[in-house]
């Protein structure tokens, strides 16, 4: 009989260990503090248990961060796929190897700056009298204002095409190298069978990739889900709570505002369970 | 020869003494470690740390100052007073002292403040702000009321007075505003925040009758409010592009560069307006207080002692000792030579004749004008900047839009503020 090796124990073990204190022990405290009615102000604290949760679904502050953070999620999501997939494919249509290596090294450089800078950088851009992107808006209309981070209509789009700047164009560069590792008889047969470029890569090409890009939307959704800095910094999750997305609002209630910080951990692990219930569901479906 | 001989001696024993103190001073330094302190960005501190070297040879330590802008300055010093305590010194103002104080995370300054910097010399106004339950809290770095400012160019050219009541200014500012040729009526903020939006909105709710509490009964959910809040929507549709989500930043920054006609806003204001490094409208700018009865935001800023940081009497001796270097006589003289107006907080310099010379009689006859009209508007009260914060938001949703209901608004405040009067 084969003796059992004890490597595998020696590594996982103090490994896992580590994993699951620093997971476990804030979520666990987390937990606990959503069901006292802790605050910064005072020391004392008495056990409320579920009345945080319940307060929650009164609180019109709350329902409104549930929907702007679901429309985040779409919108983020949604656009950096499309504008990832849309460049990627354009890249590898009409730019030469040369050329390619060049918008590569510049579509890097957006997620490359911290997400605080190009905050700043944007939201400067986006000033009604100086900023260089409405100037286009001022010049064609003969100096009109338009202030996006001010219009609750405009806003979160305004702060959405920052994440999608930044993370859209770095992923441009992904598809792009996976559409150049994709073996060239399956596109060269669509061809011979005059297929248009554009179905040579909606039945062919992007159906080979479907899993990297499934993989890809996940690590936007989750990427999307922290985006608190960007929004912080740009709108303060105005105008009025436009732009107030779960974290930001749970942040407002437990160090801006109130000092709350129970019922900003309730809200956390409201937003945990939601996230884990949500992304199990949508990983079962993508595997089915 | 007596005279000589007595010279001599005491001439020795100025020397010994000397010797002594100095020697006393480096076996036994003020300050074992270097000071943290957690402020928000201001000229004056800024200079200070160009003195770092003054302090390290006074204390036997040097300092550490941490910048993050007001808003961020409040939410994190709230933050790290309650729970770690990682400042030795935190820049507190006249909305948050109560909380700071009422909580125990700043200690009484007086204990502290050596009694050679001279705290009685600060402007009176500034030290009742510094004061909560009838203790000094924080030795001024910045303070004062309201001014009118107002573009005296502009105002002859439309061929009209300074406003002198609240009625002249909202009818000036409609008439002056004129965005085709670059000129909005007023700057106003309208960016979330006690100290914010809230902040220029309570002159006009105190102007019209507005009270916040009786008692503990919150009786704000008035007409003077709804007529506070609709005469400040109303001059909104003439404040300046980027000012209904910003704050005093971009009010002022508006008007610095020639945007604006007339503003009402703090002091320090003034001070900018008249130097060439942070304006373009030098010389064609007037001071007045504000419009009848629109009373001033007396206000304050400065450095108080943390406690958690400063657990034992030597460390809270050596934060006293920094912050009574900071806002000494001496460093006070150093931001009037760099033209630091708003930082300049000391009746002796206020009153010296070099102030008179680089700001001119009409500026400090408006200042002491303005005087008269400061008041205190807020709720004071440590649960003022949860109330006040509350209503930012609200005011920030009226003056974006997103919500029109004013009365709804006010309704919603004042069952925040009944929970909040339950809960003490």
């Amino acid at each position: 009989m084969r003796r059992r090796s004890s490597l595998p124990v020696t590594f996982l073990v103090p490994t896992l260990a580590i994993l699951l204190v620093l997971s476990m022990v804030p979520t666990l405290y987390a937990i606990v503090i959503a069901l006292q009615n802790r605050e910064l102000s005072t020391p004392g604290y008495s056990w409320v248990w579920f009345s945080n949760f319940a307060d929650l679904f009164l609180d019109r502050r709350f329902l409104n961060a549930v929907w702007v953070s679901v429309k985040w999620e779409i919108v983020t999501v949604v656009a950096t796929m499309a504008v990832a997939i849309g460049l990627g494919v354009l890249m590898f249509e009409v730019a030469s190897p040369r050329l390619r290596n060049v918008y590569c090294l510049l579509f890097i450089i957006p997620v490359l700056l911290p997400r605080v800078s190009a905050a700043f950088v944007w939201k400067f851009a986006y000033h009604p009298l100086y900023g260089i992107a409405t100037y286009p808006y001022r010049l064609i209309t003969g100096g009109l204002i338009f202030d996006p981070l001010s219009k609750a209509s405009t806003a979160l789009f305004a702060v959405a095409s920052v994440d999608v700047w930044q993370w859209g164009l770095f992923f441009a560069v992904i598809v792009l190298k996976l559409l150049e590792t994709l073996p060239p008889q399956p596109i060269e047969a669509a061809r011979l069978d005059h297929a248009k470029r554009w179905q040579i890569h909606a039945y062919v090409t992007l159906p080979m990739l479907k899993a990297p890009l499934i993989s890809l939307m996940f690590v936007k959704m989750i990427e999307s889900l922290r985006s608190f800095d960007l929004i912080y910094v740009m709108t303060r999750g105005g105008p009025g709570v436009a732009t107030e997305t779960l974290d930001m609002y749970a942040f407002s209630q437990g160090f801006i505002e109130s000092g709350k910080v129970s019922y900003a951990s309730a809200m956390a692990v409201l937003m945990m369970i939601a996230t884990v219930i949500t992304f199990t569901f949508l990983w079962k479906r993508v595997q089915a | 020869m007596k005279s000589n001989r007595l010279a001599a001696s005491l001439g020795a024993a100025f020397v010994l003494t000397a010797s002594a103190s100095t020697a006393a001073l480096a076996q036994a330094p003020v300050c074992s470690a270097p000071v943290k302190v957690l402020a928000q960005p201001r000229d004056g501190l800024t200079l200070l740390e160009d003195s770092k070297d003054e302090f390290q040879k006074l204390s036997g330590a040097s300092f550490q100052i941490d910048y993050l802008n007001e808003n961020d300055r409040r939410a994190k010093s709230r933050a790290d007073a309650s729970t770690v305590g990682n400042y030795n010194v935190y820049y507190v103002d006249e909305a948050n002292v109560a909380l700071f104080a009422s909580s125990g995370w700043i200690a009484p300054l007086a204990d502290y403040y050596p009694a050679e910097y001279d705290f009685a010399d600060f402007d009176p106004g500034r030290q009742k702000v510094a004061t909560y339950d009838g203790k000094v809290w924080f030795a001024p770095l910045t303070g004062g009321g309201d001014l009118m400012v107002y573009r005296k160019d502009v105002l002859e050219a439309a061929g009209i007075q300074p406003p002198k009541t609240l009625d002249e200014l909202i009818a000036d500012v409609a008439k002056l505003n004129d965005p085709d040729k670059g000129m909005y009526g007023i700057a106003l903020r309208g960016a979330r925040g006690s100290g914010a939006n809230v902040w220029r909105w309570m002159p006009f709710f105190k102007a019209y009758g507005g009270k916040w509490f009786d008692g503990d009964k919150p009786v704000f959910n008035s007409d003077a409010a709804v007529k506070a809040t609709e005469t400040y929507l109303n001059l909104f549709k003439d404040s300046a592009p980027g000012t209904q989500t910003g704050s005093w930043d971009e009010s002022t920054g508006a008007f610095l560069s020639g945007q604006v006609a007339i503003l009402v806003e703090s002091t320090p204001l003034s001070g900018m307006a008249v130097d060439p490094k942070t304006s373009q409208v030098v010389g064609k700018v007037g001071f007045l207080p504000p419009p009848a009865p629109l009373p001033g935001g007396g206000y304050g800023h400065g450095l108080a002692i943390g406690t958690k940081a400063n657990q034992d009497d030597a460390s809270k001796k050596c934060a006293g000792l920094f912050i009574a270097w900071a806002t000494s006589k001496e460093n006070e003289k150093r931001r009037l030579d760099a033209h630091q107006f708003g930082e300049l907080n000391r009746t002796s310099i206020l009153s010296s004749k070099e102030f008179a010379d680089i700001y001119g009689a009409d500026l400090g006859q408006a200042l002491a004008d303005t005087g008269k009209v400061t008041a205190v508007n807020f709720w004071q009260d440590p649960r003022w900047p949860d109330l006040g914060d509350r209503w930012g938001i609200i005011l920030e949703e009226l003056v974006t839009g997103t919500r029109t209901d004013i009365k709804g608004g006010l309704n919603e405040l004042e069952a925040y503020a009944n929970d909040l009067v339950k809960k003490k």
